[in-house]
């Protein structure tokens, strides 16, 4: 019998053919063993967030819109006459001394000068109140070095702010603004917003937050320390206190709060969710 | 001597068996799976799998749900003995920028089964050139910086300074 292939040969592609079926199947018992059969993906969360916006319903203050009528427009720069010479500023009190028609006067929270309430202060200016509105008025000194930059701006939320704080050239980092209590709200400088949106660092100098978690689930962050006279202090934090929301946002993944901290220069709102102890409360300030 | 040359076919056949039939997908899968448990996940547009090598196009980097970087081809290319990972125009989130380098161009990472406990790393990018070492053995990284440009200034806080200029170390 002739042979049509070298025996030798055969036995050689038998055994490579063999080889590779055994790979095969031990790859293949690997696979549907140990192996999964599709990956990890990400997924945005769809639908959780929703347009946010403050309304006040308070008569005094309701933003509704209102009839054109002609009539000579009050200047509110009468706040003007009143000029900051000292102030004391505490939790419970603020007695600030103040210039008005070249008279020196003392005022306490609450006294009137000139139809300006005054309701509160801090380390370099008073804020006064008139018809729902809320004055900042600066030390004199502090007034003068920051001439250049002083404005008296009407914001959209009916509150006007006089001469902000003095931006120093080359002074980025330092930190710059303040938060003013306005009664049901506080009042944010912007430029504070805007310094901690971009020096992630200086927030952690400041609060200490740490994730809340059920197994592996995130419930939420809790606030482990507030630097005490630091603009998260002023905000009203203490340490305890757990996030829940921000501006209607749910804070119950990182993602979510990074979202809300990469958003922050945008809002002119800021409402958080947050519980104290057993009892849940809500901060409102306003950004201006 | 025969012997010896049927052996050898053997084991380059089996060799190359392995590389061909490896599931590569479902390797990369195993990987994804291990990542997730620390925060990291991938994103990936397309998983393109050849003889040697699989490839991730667009992959989207999240940490703990937040996307912190782009990377727009990975190559994963093995012969078994030796693996590669080539990662090309990795872009980092324009939110961290304040916090490290906008992008790495290019990165290589090496690892040879000649030195197992042994991650060779090589990366060019916005901050300048980086060569680096990952020793599984003593569980230390160490990072050297040359070329640097301004950017490194970001991770300036992090880095030491020897003869060879600067660089990063840490234990895990």
């Amino acid at each position: 019998m002739k042979h049509l292939f070298k025996s030798h040969m055969f036995k050689s592609i038998l055994s490579v053919l063999i080889i590779l079926l055994l790979v095969k199947i031990m790859w293949m018992v690997v696979q549907m063993l140990w192996l999964p059969s599709e990956g990890v993906e990400h997924k945005e969360k769809v639908g959780a967030k929703s347009l946010y916006y403050r309304v006040k319903l308070t008569p005094n203050e309701a933003s509704a819109p209102k009839p054109v009528i002609d009539k000579p427009v009050q200047i509110a720069g009468s706040i003007k006459d009143i000029t900051l010479v000292a102030v004391y500023n505490a939790s419970d009190t603020t007695v600030v001394t103040i210039t008005y028609k070249r008279k020196s006067k003392i005022l306490g929270r609450g006294d009137v000068i000139n139809g300006f309430t005054l309701i509160g202060g801090g380390s370099t200016y008073a804020t006064f109140d008139k018809d729902g509105k809320t004055y900042q008025v600066n030390l004199q000194k502090a007034k003068r070095s920051s001439a250049a930059n002083s404005s008296i701006t009407p914001s959209s939320n009916q509150h006007r702010t006089i001469s902000r704080a003095s931006k120093r050239p080359g002074a980025a980092a330092q930190v710059e603004g303040d938060v003013v209590d306005a009664g049901d709200h506080k009042i944010v400088d912007k430029s504070l917003i805007d310094h901690y949106a971009n020096n992630m660092d200086d927030i952690y100098k400041n609060i200490g937050i740490t994730e809340i978690k059920k197994g592996n689930d995130l419930q939420g962050f809790k606030i482990t320390f507030v630097k005490r006279g630091s603009p998260f202090a002023k905000l009203g934090l203490k340490r305890g206190d757990i996030i829940k929301s921000i501006n209607g946002q749910e804070i119950d993944s990182y993602s979510a709060a990074f979202n809300s901290y990469k958003n922050i220069k945008n809002v002119e709102n800021l409402t958080l969710v947050i519980i104290r102890g057993k009892k849940e409360m809500e901060l409102e300030y306003e950004i201006n | 001597m025969q012997m010896v040359k049927n052996i050898f076919i053997a084991l380059l056949v089996f060799w190359f068996s392995l590389l061909l039939f490896m599931p590569k997908e479902a390797l990369y899968y195993a990987l994804e799976k291990q990542l997730e448990t620390k925060g990291i996940k991938i994103n990936e547009k397309a998983i393109e799998s050849g003889i040697f090598s699989l490839n991730l196009i667009d992959a989207d980097i999240y940490y703990k749900g937040i996307n912190v970087a782009h990377i727009e081809k990975v190559n994963i290319f093995t012969l078994i003995f030796t693996t590669n990972i080539n990662v090309k125009a990795l872009s980092i989130d324009g939110s961290l920028k304040a916090f490290v380098p906008e992008k790495i161009d290019q990165a290589n990472i090496t690892h040879m089964i000649f030195s197992p406990m042994k991650v060779n790393i090589l990366a060019k990018g916005s901050f300048g050139d980086m060569d680096g070492v990952l020793d599984l053995q003593e569980r230390t990284l160490r990072l050297d910086f040359s070329n640097t440009t301004k950017e490194i200034d970001l991770l300036r806080e992090n880095l030491k300074k020897d003869e060879k200029g600067l660089y990063y170390e840490t234990s895990f």
